[in-house]
């Protein structure tokens, strides 16, 4: 009776911890008020987890500055925010400082800089104690090592003496997170807190963030673009779009049963890391309204593919949907939301599935394709120096260690592994043309030691071309589309003014851009479009190779499934190939043909990559995989994770030896012969059973159950 | 620290050296100190006027080397920096006149820092509101008046508060009235004609200060570490003066340490003005004379100025970095 009584009192009943009105925040800009936030609600329960999901621009962190009260005085911001019975909205900045960092904990997007350079950590978390609580520096101190403890920062009575410099991103953002819970806040907010992190650290900070959870009875405010983060740590989910929230619901009925189309789109751009079909993905079109002098119409309207013209007649609110068998309640703002039932109305998709353009290079064998890519034993060192005039060497850094790979003819090999492993000194080595330190490399069967003329080099130059991250930096804001893509053209020596005009308007077809665009700036395209004119610049020249070096880790979800879509097609098309480096190993996934992951500069496995993601046979393939989070909470919950311990070391010393001993959850498996082994002999890149798989691990087939223990 | 500084003063010393060798050798060649006797009547043939200037270590027959030698031997064994081509003693004049440049540049500097980073502070914490906007008027308006115009200005409202007076309640020429003695008399004449000067050339200098300040703290301001201070509860004050200001302070007061040398031998108009003898009038009064030792002597003296500005600037730095360790 009493257990009973227990189980059907719902959550609605008790008072929410944090309630939002009708919240709405406007800026002052030149091109008139910006509504960035109009008319959020939601209630959050103590221990409970609300994740709110959407695009750039969305509102979703000025949503979370207006609760902190952070925004700036201009900000116009209405509705209410009550926290535990105040409405925070009347409180000015003195009665608000009570509140921030005692009631409400906050963590930000980028460890690097969201720390005081200039003080030590411990003594950032000593302040954040005394602010709030009579205690002595001592105490403090003593208190601010048993948080940094917490959150898992090794060494931490000598670590909180240490500066923000000294510590890696992973373990900044620890510390932050140390910071938010010292005093054991009712609620934490946390803004994108893992976006800038490798996935590896990815898993250990979301591990964290559930600890530091769990110790405070806390409830928390992810926010965040990855539906995968969302998946796996949030009990109700939010979507944002346009400053407005289309749709929300738990987790699971989310994300079983998506009801507005902006939702179901979103879930069908995004590469799924255990999808092998690799069909096309599903991009949204178009962009996100500006927020200025929005019409009464439904903001998504412009972006929809089953828009009628009631959505155009105002804004559809929010509203309850009947039929969701949870008993959680689901909530869309769409005026079809009742249509529509697994991403389709009436059993049609809401998205066209774009058409898949078949290789005509795929047909012939990988190995009667001619190489136009070989690196072979490329290894790139830096050396350690110390003093200011006199400087001496005091070590050298292995950055890329003695690495074999090759690309065929219509062939993407990605490249993955963290930050600091040699990815981009890798491409950095292959894009100079200049012979390696040791070993060699081969573009489009010319050694580049054999490169001493500068037509030679330049003719190789045309064949291999890059794209870069970032599209606002690679592209010089004070030239026109025209320019850019007419200057690589220029440079290979054509100069009829004609010609240029009609391959450069070739160009822009080529990838999706308007030719009558030509003569504007970047800055009047959106990034994807920007990405899109990266991609055209490197085409310019007719290259054999691209070298993409993260090109859609800068862009939302909805617009890098269509820049995806268009490599795919160009490749299809005029039989690229790719050499694709990212972090991302969904991405990598859909769109490689082969894959290697790079530990510390050297290449610890290498295959197909349905072979290397389905069947991971060194234990750094298996953590990194296992570390990805699916944009499925189902599959979230019942996985096993490898998380590793500790961040990527420093690649100082070349003794034999298996780099990833000091992280290897499988080495402490082995026993002590075995062991020795790890630590003595360089493990070779070994094939195993005869085919194309090879990986550079020991003991790879001796034992397959890693993933139990962390 | 010590050892850092030793061998930080150890390298001016000989950059020091150097510079004042290389003037030594620019001087004597560009600059003719016969020139100060051609004019005098009876004329002097060219014999008689090398046989002046033999006295005082300036004959050009002479080879520089040997001149150079006698110049260079007399600093090193009495720490005696040569005698002008009339005869004057250099160190006597450069003596006194740092006395009156430092007593003259002294208190405008302090004012200056204190009340330019204070106005930095305030306006940036304030940005486009009607404090800032006012305050960074005043501050161009400041930054672009030529020092004369600002020392006259002064002068004009000065004379016209005495008259309405009727008593000399604000001297505005000279350092100190010529008819005082005694210590506390002195001082006191001293104290209040060092006032004028002091408004003037504070004036002209504090907007410089406040808007680097301005600028450099509002781009600290609304970085991600400021903002997560005030997460942790702090009110917007407390953040940016704990977490924003010392960040962005580092800079000017850099900036304040190698402005030294400059501070001593560039307020020439107003030492002109209030008529003054320091440092910068002696600058220029050397270079017109042809006086080659008194150049020299300004040379050496900016040098060791510039060094002093350095390792105070590296103190600084050490001071409020507490990343930066020397060795």
């Amino acid at each position: 009776m009493i257990e009973q009584r227990a189980v059907t009192t719902k959550p609605e009943t008790q008072q929410p911890l944090l309630s939002v009105r009708d919240l709405k925040v406007a800026f002052p800009s030149e091109a008139g008020r910006v509504d960035a936030v109009r008319g959020v609600s939601f209630d959050l329960h103590r221990g409970k987890t609300l994740g709110i999901v959407g695009e750039s621009g969305s509102g979703k962190s000025v949503t979370s500055m207006a609760v902190m009260g952070l925004l700036p005085d201009y900000a116009s911001v209405t509705g209410s925010v009550t926290l535990g019975g105040d409405n925070l909205l009347d409180l000015d900045d003195r009665q608000m400082s009570k509140v921030r960092g005692r009631r409400i904990g906050m963590i930000f997007q980028d460890p690097l800089s969201s720390l005081t350079p200039i003080f030590s950590i411990g003594a950032q978390i000593v302040e954040a104690l005394q602010i709030h609580q009579d205690i002595s520096t001592a105490a403090a101190w003593k208190r601010a090592v048993e948080l940094l403890d917490l959150v898992g920062i090794p060494n931490p009575d000598r670590r909180a003496k240490g500066f923000p410099h000294e510590f890696s991103g992973g373990m900044r953002q620890r510390a932050v997170i140390a910071m938010a819970i010292a005093n054991d806040p009712d609620l934490i907010i946390a803004d994108e807190p893992t976006t800038a992190l490798d996935v590896t650290v990815q898993a250990q900070i979301l591990d964290v963030l559930k600890t530091a959870q769990r110790e405070t009875g806390a409830a928390v405010v992810m926010i965040t673009h990855d539906l995968g983060v969302v998946a796996g740590s949030a009990d109700d989910v939010m979507v944002m779009y346009a400053g407005r929230a289309v749709e929300r619901a738990g987790v699971d009925e989310l994300f079983a049963r998506p009801r507005m189309p902006y939702t179901i789109g979103l879930m069908g751009a995004i590469p799924r890391l255990d999808d092998r079909a690799r069909g096309a993905l599903i991009p949204v079109p178009g962009t996100p309204p500006l927020l200025v002098d929005l019409p009464d119409a439904c903001p998504f309207a412009a972006r929809c593919p089953v828009v009628q013209d009631a959505c155009l007649q105002g804004e559809p609110p929010l509203v309850a949907l009947a039929g969701s068998d949870t008993g959680d309640e689901h909530a869309a703002a769409c005026l079809r939301a009742a249509e529509i039932d697994g991403g389709a109305i009436g059993g049609t998709p809401i998205y066209p599935v774009p058409a898949v353009r078949e290789s005509g290079v795929a047909a012939v064998p990988r190995e009667d394709r001619p190489k136009v890519l070989e690196l072979s034993g490329v290894t790139k060192t830096f050396p350690l120096t110390r003093g200011g005039l006199l400087k001496r060497k005091v070590g050298t850094v292995f950055a890329v260690n003695g690495i074999d790979l090759d690309i065929h003819e219509g062939e993407t090999l990605g490249l993955v592994g963290e930050s600091g492993c040699g990815k981009t000194t890798t491409l950095l080595e292959i894009m100079g043309l200049q012979p390696p330190e040791q070993g060699s490399i081969a573009v489009c069967g010319q050694d580049t030691a054999n490169l001493r003329r500068r037509q030679d080099i330049s003719a190789v130059r045309r064949n291999i071309q890059m794209v870069f991250q970032d599209p606002m930096g690679a592209l010089d804001p004070r030239m026109t589309v025209f320019d850019i893509l007419a200057e690589p053209l220029r440079a290979i020596g054509e100069r009829d003014r004609r010609t240029l005009d009609t391959k450069v308007g070739d160009l822009m077809e080529l990838v999706g851009l308007d030719p009558e665009h030509r003569d504007r700036f970047p800055s009047a395209f959106s990034g994807g479009q920007r990405q899109r004119i990266g991609i055209a610049r490197a085409l310019a020249t007719k290259p054999q190779l691209l070298v993409l070096d993260e090109p859609v880790s800068a862009l939302d979800v909805s617009v890098q499934a269509g820049v995806i879509n268009l490599l795919n097609d160009l490749k299809a098309e005029l039989g690229l190939s790719y050499l694709f480096v990212a972090h991302d190993l969904s991405v990598v996934r859909h769109i490689s043909d082969r894959v290697a992951v790079m530990y510390l500069g050297r290449i610890v496995e290498i295959g197909a990559t349905d072979s290397v993601f389905d069947d991971p046979r060194h234990p750094y393939t298996r953590a990194l995989l296992s570390a990805i989070p699916l944009p499925d909470p189902v599959a979230e919950r019942t996985r096993d994770r490898v998380l590793l311990k500790g961040d990527l070391p420093s690649p100082t010393d070349d003794r034999p030896g298996c780099r990833f001993v000091s992280r290897c959850p499988l080495h402490l498996t082995l026993s002590d012969p075995q062991k020795e082994q790890c630590r003595g002999v360089t493990p070779p890149l070994t094939a195993r059973g005869g085919s194309d798989h090879r990986d550079a691990c020991h003991f790879a087939d001796t034992t397959t159950s890693t993933s139990v223990d962390n | 620290m010590l050892r850092y500084i030793a061998r930080k003063a150890v390298g001016w010393f000989l950059m020091i050296v150097v510079a004042t060798n290389l003037t030594y050798f620019l001087a004597n060649a560009f600059l003719k100190p016969a020139s100060n006797y051609t004019a005098l009547r009876p004329p002097r043939t060219p014999a008689e006027i090398n046989h002046s200037l033999a006295l005082y270590n300036l004959n050009p027959d002479k080879p520089i080397i040997d001149r150079w030698w006698h110049w260079i031997s007399g600093i090193v064994t009495h720490f005696d920096w040569g005698q002008s081509p009339t005869g004057g003693s250099v160190n006597d004049q450069v003596a006194y006149r740092i006395f009156v440049s430092g007593q003259l540049v002294l208190a405008s500097t302090i004012l200056a820092i204190v009340i330019g980073v204070g106005l930095g502070v305030y306006t940036a914490s304030r940005q486009y509101k009607a404090a800032d906007r006012v305050w960074q008027g005043l501050s161009v308006l400041s930054f672009n008046t030529p020092s004369a115009v600002a020392s006259l200005a002064v002068v004009l409202v000065a004379i016209a508060l005495n008259q309405s007076l009727g008593s000399t309640l604000l001297p505005v020429a000279g350092a100190q009235s010529p008819d005082v003695a005694g210590f506390w008399a002195v001082l006191g004449s001293r104290a209040t004609h060092a006032i004028l000067p002091t408004i003037s050339l504070t004036f002209i200098s504090y907007a410089g200060y406040h808007l680097l300040q301005r600028s450099l703290l509002l781009d600290n301001i609304n970085s991600d570490y400021v903002r997560t201070a005030r997460s942790k509860g702090l009110t917007r004050k407390q953040a940016i003066y704990r977490h924003g200001l010392r960040t962005s302070i580092i800079p000017v007061a850099t900036q304040v340490a190698f402005a030294m040398p400059a501070l001593f031998t560039g307020a020439v108009i107003t030492e002109t003005v209030f008529a003054w003898h320091g440092m910068g009038e002696y600058f220029t009064k050397t270079i017109s004379t042809n006086d080659v030792h008194g150049v020299v002597a300004v040379a050496a003296f900016g040098a060791l100025m510039t060094a002093i500005g350095a390792i105070l600037a590296d103190l600084v730095i050490v001071a409020l970095d507490p990343r930066i360790r020397v060795s």
